[in-house]
């Protein structure tokens, strides 16, 4: 045809089902959290631990070369699953993940909520499930990115410095105590921020609300433990449950005298409870009014 | 009960920003239309109009009196803006019953005030709900009722149809034609004009804060020069009346519609609408339908503000 | 028939929202009337492959609507009311990412995001932030999301909300152009009825959870072939005179204009000699009909 059909044309492709649908979302999500202020310092800075351990590995190795000539053994640095519980449950890094939830994922629900997008989204034929994956799958990208990236790296760092699989063979467990430690922190710390997103509908607010849950989890700990000297307040504080949870995966005995299954279900009660309560928000019949 | 508006060389700015540009015009009694594109400055000139904000240059006169800042004068007026400001705690009922307490007089009177507007609006069996369940539609009408239950003579609407179903517009249309039966000023501002037509056929054009016309809209479309009228004529042989037509001076153009109708363009109406009984009869031509398809209020502001 | 839907009900636990509606809506715009709470929300909801109903069955599109849910979702485009945007994102990747969430391969997607952009009229401020758009240019977005993954069904809810009267008519046209292609059902609900009169050919109007009237406009609106409505200029007192002696009844409303009923014998040409002679203009001459607010207000039975 000499001149093509103007005004409004018909697209000749077909639609695809998706093996993935939640693909786009979390695309989206990440890319969007790039474009927030401060972003890529905050996240490096989160990195910063990861970066410091592994050049403690480092050092490790050649430091033992080193004291290998040295008469006498020495602890310095060495690299155990105290090691990696120390990485896993450092204070720093929980808080750099909560300071990533915050700026990654705080509007994740919320802007959608205030700006009435979810009739956009449900009107494609997408599943609530796609949904709130396709939003876990933006979490999960940044807090894997701290815990089950750097896991694995120091392991693999200790393997080719030290020449030898005999670590392996020593500590048989540690990756696996690495992927599931990784695990348990990304979904809980998704969920947790996925269910106080779909709370409000202001991002600020959701962010506020993501540090001051956190942070007087663990000040009520300190309270209580204060007024009673009971260590199993330490129930009471997110922080000091991650820890224990994490402590007990490496085999290293916790910070608190308390069993680490009571942390464990805790935070799978939690977890759970966040799941629930999302799945009811995000009912996708009233979402079209 | 009749009350003038008078704007004397209104202007107004926000910081920089224009609102409105050197407005002098008279509202009288009855019904206005004011229409605009979005940012031409007809919120301006509303909350200018009943003292709500101060004019940078110029004044608003009310019966002679300025009506900035003169709380008195504020008792005449009802307004209807176009944004829900609600305190969304309260109920139906609540609300609008406090609001009329504001106005003095005792409980009684600003009870039955509350209770026949909100009857009004059909809003009885909802009164006791709070503000904060209400749907548009519902929100919408107790805007109009706060607008209108103090019985105030001069009432200032601000899209006050959006969000209504065809039935409520239309009663809503008969109350404001009351209104002005009963001799009140009131001004009416909408972007739908097929909407601002049915109440009346006085309007003021507002564009990039200047008026660009006011008065009735057959007159003005009179008025615009550069576009001669357009007459839609469908008959049994339209070829025939064309060809007629075409030998006319006055006819300024011809065109053939999709549904087979003869459009013509004329300046001179009275010589076509006389000439057409004469075609039919003399020529034995069965006309079956004559409009005027840009003789409108849309024609009028596309003609004048255009793209 | 695009739609098609029998005895469908429907309630949210103990409220009937839908009590038997029975639809059919084939080619050509189609308006969607009603008053607020006759069910019009649940019936997009089911249209648009969200709910079940609780009895009933139907097709839309060829779809089964009990069962093919899914599928249904992929074939519509739906342009909601309210406004609707993700912060942070230019119309391009906006409208992109709704096509990738309908099925749309990525770059497919972009490549018709600009398309469908230029197509409603935003194709100059396409890489701008959604949030710095005005109005209209809002508006123009809803209903590209809802155009990029090519729907052949298209719900458009209050299309012209927030317009200027420019605006308004220039979403009007677009709606006009789209509707006249043949392969897409377009269904607009508004309560605009001259919206509805511009761009739709059919119309269905609910009424408490029923279809209280469905069908063509212009055969609803119910022509009557004898009654004409007439405006003239010149001496109208003789004129009323000369047609009731012709056999007319003749009626003068307030705003000045004649309705004519014509008897058996007379035909339209008798008026027009009558006119002629007596050096009467006719200025606006049409077959009387009801209006669509007079059928809306008959068939909703209120007043």
């Amino acid at each position: 045809m000499p001149i093509s059909e103007q005004g409004y044309r018909h697209w000749p492709g077909t639609l695809v089902e998706r093996r993935r649908p939640w693909a786009p979302i979390t695309r989206l999500g990440v890319k969007l959290a790039f474009k927030r202020k401060y972003f890529k310092f905050v996240l490096g800075l989160s990195l910063l631990p990861a970066l410091i351990f592994s050049v403690g590995v480092y050092i490790s190795e050649k430091i033992e070369d080193f004291k290998f000539m040295i008469r006498g053994r020495s602890q310095f640095l060495t690299v155990d699953p105290a090691y990696f519980k120390a990485y896993f449950t450092s204070d720093f890094l929980l808080f750099m993940m909560v300071m990533i939830m915050v700026l990654a994922g705080a509007g994740l629900i919320a802007d959608d909520l205030k700006h009435n997008s979810l009739q956009l989204y449900f009107a494609r034929p997408l599943r609530k499930r796609d949904y709130l994956l396709g939003k876990m799958g933006v979490l999960s990208f940044f807090l894997l990115l701290q815990t089950l990236l750097p896991g694995l790296l120091f392991f693999l760092l200790k393997l080719i410095f030290s020449g030898s699989l005999k670590f392996f063979a020593q500590y048989p467990g540690i990756p696996l105590a690495v992927v599931v430690d990784s695990l348990v922190l990304t979904v809980f710390f998704g969920l947790y921020t996925l269910f106080i997103s779909s709370l409000g509908r202001n991002r600020r607010f959701v962010s506020i609300m993501l540090f001051l849950v956190y942070i007087f989890s663990d000040i009520f700990f300190g309270v209580f433990f204060g007024i009673f000297r009971r260590p199993v307040f330490c129930l009471l504080s997110i922080k000091a449950n991650l820890q224990q949870v994490g402590s007990a995966l490496f085999g290293v005995s916790g910070p608190y005298d308390v069993p680490w299954i009571y942390s464990a279900l805790i935070l799978a009660a939690l977890a759970g409870a966040a799941a629930f309560v999302l799945l009811r928000k995000i009912r996708g019949v009233e979402v079209i009014r | 009960m009749t009350a003038r508006i008078r704007a004397e060389k209104l202007s107004k700015w926000y910081g920089n920003v224009l609102g409105l540009s050197d407005v002098t015009l008279d509202i009288e009694p009855g019904i206005t239309g004011l229409l605009g594109p979005n940012g031409a400055g007809k919120s301006t000139f509303l909350k200018l109009l009943i003292g709500q904000l101060r004019p940078s240059i110029g004044v608003v006169l009310i019966d002679g009196r300025p009506v900035w800042n003169n709380t008195a004068l504020f008792r005449r007026f009802g307004f209807c803006p176009e944004q829900d400001a609600f305190y969304e705690d309260m109920t139906g009922w609540d609300f609008l019953y406090r609001l009329l307490r504001l106005y003095g007089g005792t409980r009684e009177e600003a009870a039955t005030r509350a209770e026949r507007a909100l009857e009004f609006v059909e809003l009885t069996n909802d009164q006791n709900r709070l503000v904060r369940g209400y749907s548009r539609g519902m929100r919408q009408r107790l805007k109009f009722a706060q607008a209108i239950a103090h019985d105030p003579e001069i009432i200032v609407l601000d899209e006050p149809l959006n969000g209504l179903d065809p039935l409520s517009k239309r009663k809503t249309i008969k109350l404001i034609k009351d209104f002005k039966a009963q001799g009140k000023t009131v001004i009416v501002s909408s972007h739908v004009l097929p909407e601002i037509e049915a109440l009346t056929r006085s309007i003021i054009l507002i564009h990039q804060g200047k008026i660009l016309a006011q008065g009735d809209i057959h007159y003005i479309r009179d008025l615009i020069d550069g576009h001669p009228h357009v007459i839609a004529v469908k008959c049994d042989r339209p070829r025939d009346l064309a060809a007629r037509l075409v030998a006319e001076d006055s006819v300024a153009d011809i065109r053939f519609g999709q549904d087979g109708s003869v459009v013509f363009e004329t300046r001179n109406r009275d010589r076509l609408y006389g000439l057409l009984p004469r075609l039919a009869a003399g020529d034995r031509l069965d006309i079956e339908e004559i409009t005027s398809p840009d003789d409108n209020l849309q024609a009028v502001f596309d003609y004048l503000i255009g793209k | 028939m695009n739609i098609e839907l029998k005895d469908i009900h429907f309630s949210y636990g103990p409220v009937k929202a839908l009590d038997g509606v029975d639809l059919s809506i084939g080619e050509g715009a189609c308006g969607l009337l009603g008053p607020n709470g006759a069910g019009k929300s649940t019936l997009l909801r089911i249209l648009l492959g969200f709910l079940r109903p609780g009895r009933g069955e139907g097709r839309i599109l060829g779809r089964d609507i009990l069962h093919d849910q899914f599928a249904i979702r992929r074939l519509v485009g739906y342009m909601p009311e309210d406004d609707c945007l993700i912060p942070g994102l230019d119309a391009v990747t906006f409208t992109a990412y709704f096509g990738e969430l309908s099925g749309m391969p990525r770059q497919e997607a972009m490549k018709r995001a600009h398309d469908v952009l230029f197509y409603v009229g935003l194709g100059e401020a396409r890489y701008r932030l959604i949030e710095t758009y005005s109005a209209g240019m809002k508006q123009r977005i809803k209903l590209a999301q809802a155009l990029v993954h090519d729907p052949k069904l298209l719900f458009l809810d209050e299309p012209t909300s927030n317009l200027d009267p420019q605006g308004r008519r220039e979403v009007l046209e677009l709606i006009k152009d789209i509707s006249s292609k043949k392969d897409i059902q377009v269904l607009i609900s508004s309560h605009i009825l001259s919206d509805i009169e511009f761009t739709c050919s059919n119309v269905v109007i609910l009424n408490k959870g029923r279809v209280a009237a469905q069908g063509e406009i212009q055969a609803l609106k119910q022509v009557d072939y004898s009654l004409y409505e007439m405006k003239i200029k010149g001496e109208t007192e003789t004129f009323i005179r000369s047609l009731r002696q012709g056999g007319c009844r003749v009626e003068e409303t307030e705003e000045g204009l004649l309705k004519v009923y014509m008897p058996p014998g007379l035909q339209r040409d008798g008026l027009f000699r009558i006119a002629a002679r007596e050096n009467i203009q006719i200025r606006h001459f049409v077959r009387s009909q009801t209006s669509l607010e007079d059928l809306f207000a008959k068939t909703v039975g209120v007043d």
